[in-house]
């Protein structure tokens, strides 16, 4: 990525929004909070452009994400909680790797952070692309698991999963 | 008052979930083990609440202003315990297994 392209007008416009946005709600939309909304507001732009190269969104997949997420933050809750409570505490945790095929940068830690809140994995340390998991059930197909959600975030940044994990 | 009911069941839905939470930190074997009951749980169990509060709520700004709450949550609550769960791995705290 060129570093011209961060200072894109696109991208600067729809963070100014999204950051308009989150001062809307903070403040309950209240029009004198402004005089100091607006300068913080161009400052977080700023700042975030200069911290986060753009990111090309792809709404229906990022649309499709949200009704996962949920279903499987559901899936995770109910099956720790039945674990907790359980008198036997029926778990058999171990540490496995996986190879990510995601390339480093945005997409990669936003997939690291949904592991970590999918049910049954936790990420616990990224070196050289294999990514250290710790998995409550290790019957449980978390390989599957992991594998389909890297491809649906692969799919919402718009990347592709050339990395072959660990090669360097 | 429907959506008062609605609201009170998923309050306290929520409440359960947190309880799971801290029954899952107090019971489970090891310092990973007793994240995975912290995050899930808590990630449904404040989502559940933030639902709740969100019928209450009176304006849109207020429901916005817990979704925020949430997703800074679930942000927070995902890099702490990877960065937890990597500084044990470093210091060598073995994994419970069965």
């Amino acid at each position: 990525m060129k570093p011209v392209s961060r200072f894109s007008l696109p991208t600067m416009t729809s963070r100014f929004l999204l950051f308009s946005f989150i001062w809307w709600i903070l403040t309950d939309g209240a029009v004198n909070s402004w005089w100091i909304g607006i300068p913080a507001v161009i400052l977080a732009t700023l700042t975030s452009v200069a911290l986060i190269p753009p990111v090309k969104l792809v709404w229906y997949e990022v649309v499709r994400f949200v009704p996962y997420f949920i279903f499987r933050s559901v899936t995770g809750g109910f099956d720790v909680a039945k674990r907790a409570f359980h008198p036997a505490i029926p778990i058999a945790p171990d540490l496995v790797e996986y190879p990510l095929r995601l390339s480093p940068g945005l997409p990669q830690v936003f997939l690291i952070n949904t592991i970590s809140l999918l049910p049954g994995t936790l990420t616990a340390e990224l070196n050289q692309n294999i990514l250290k998991v710790h998995v409550l059930d290790a019957q449980a197909n978390f390989k599957a698991e992991i594998e389909a959600v890297e491809q649906r975030v692969a799919r919402m940044f718009s990347v592709n999963l050339t990395n072959r994990g660990g090669g360097e | 008052m429907l959506t008062e009911y609605v609201s009170a069941v998923l309050l306290v839905a929520g409440a359960i979930f947190y309880l799971a939470g801290t029954i899952g930190l107090l019971r489970f074997p090891d310092v990973y083990t007793r994240l995975h009951a912290l995050t899930k749980a808590d990630n449904l169990g404040l989502g559940l609440i933030v639902i709740g509060l969100s019928l209450q709520a009176s304006s849109f700004a207020a429901a916005g202003k817990l979704f925020l709450i949430w997703l800074l949550v679930l942000l927070a609550g995902a890099s702490v315990s990877h960065l937890v769960a990597r500084a044990a791995l470093h210091k060598g705290v073995h994994l419970w297994k069965r």
